[in-house]
């Protein structure tokens, strides 16, 4: 067995050791291990990983499950049409008033309630790239939100 | 509906996808169950804290779900859904300012699965410190022996996940594994 025919059998010990190669594959790498030691010490540690996984919390899936629909929940009155000036005033660091610091208090409102009916999540890219932030924002910027904010809460 | 089956036939992840863009909350259901395992060893190995990995899968299973109107499934879901969780656990590193290596002392939690009793006796204690030294590799090798390894990712998926190329990622597993066995020795 030449080095080439190992570099494709070291390829394969992955899905060898953990069932997951059709047989034909199979077949060639067990047709390979008796030739070749270093596959076969290789071969041996993959199967020890594959003996001694991460072990995942069992409640974690009742967890994600309970996490992931509470977050689908509407919480009521859009976020933005009634905490528009709350918000504003707390990302430009301008106690207008102190009328409502409930709204500001609260937990940060999930963007899903912001979702028409029919619709699971708004189509918006940034929420891939992390949790909205109003860190490190500059004036204009917040400004520019402030306005889109208004804006949508008007509309 | 179940998530998997329906009708008498198994239900892909795709179909699962689709149920869930509609409103299904059983098909999110599905979802979480069939690729929670793989998201949260993905977490723990980049993290190696328990209670920050499972936040980590938490904030990639809403987002990804939230974002689900935007998969348009060039990559599977679970690879899609374990690259958004390899992205929120360097988000929550960064947060905690915990990007130094972990001494191993700090590594996940460890356990053997099933274990046969008479086999367990032979070889339990070697692939616990297998696992264990895995976790003492520098992030992209250890990455990338657990993705192929543990989750049969290919190259081309765990370069995705790593940030690297496929080949950067191909080298990654054989160093990583050449380094094992030179640890294990």
């Amino acid at each position: 067995m030449s080095q080439t025919d190992c570099g494709t059998i070291r390829e394969c010990l992955p899905d060898f050791a953990a069932g997951r190669l059709d047989d034909d594959a199979g077949n060639a790498v067990t047709a390979h291990l008796p030739t070749c030691a270093e596959c076969r010490a290789e071969l041996e540690l993959i199967q020890m990983l594959l003996a001694a996984p991460p072990m995942v919390p069992a409640a974690l899936e009742d967890q994600l499950t309970t996490a992931v629909r509470t977050s689908r929940q509407p919480t009521g009155r859009p976020w933005w049409g009634i905490s528009a000036a709350a918000v504003a005033a707390l990302a430009l660091g301008i106690g207008v008033s102190t009328d409502r610091p409930e709204a500001i208090d609260g937990p940060v409102p999930d963007f899903a309630s912001e979702t028409g009916e029919g619709e699971l999540w708004p189509s918006d890219d940034g929420l891939l790239a992390g949790e909205p932030s109003l860190d490190g924002l500059s004036d204009e910027a917040l400004i520019e939100l402030l306005e889109e904010l208004t804006g949508e809460g008007a509309a | 509906m179940t998530d998997d089956s329906q009708g008498g036939h198994a239900v892909s992840d795709g179909e699962l996808v689709e149920l869930g863009r509609s409103g299904d909350h059983a098909a999110l259901d599905g979802l979480v169950r069939r690729h929670h395992a793989s998201a949260y060893r993905v977490a723990i190995s980049i993290t190696r804290r328990d209670d920050v990995a499972q936040d980590v899968v938490q904030d990639a299973f809403i987002k990804a779900f939230r974002a689900l109107r935007d998969f348009r499934g060039d990559a599977s879901f679970r690879t899609w859904l374990m690259t958004i969780t390899a992205n929120e656990a360097r988000v929550a590193l960064r947060k905690r300012g915990r990007w130094s290596e972990f001494a191993i002392d700090d590594a996940g939690p460890i356990a053997i699965e099933d274990p046969d009793p008479a086999e367990q006796a032979v070889t339990g204690q070697e692939a616990s410190r297998a696992r264990a030294l895995l976790e003492t590799l520098p992030e992209k090798q250890r990455l990338s022996v657990s993705l192929r390894v543990d989750e049969g990712l290919s190259f081309r998926e765990i370069g995705d996940l790593i940030e690297s190329t496929e080949g950067a990622a191909r080298v990654n597993y054989f160093h990583g594994i050449r380094r094992l066995r030179e640890l294990m020795e």
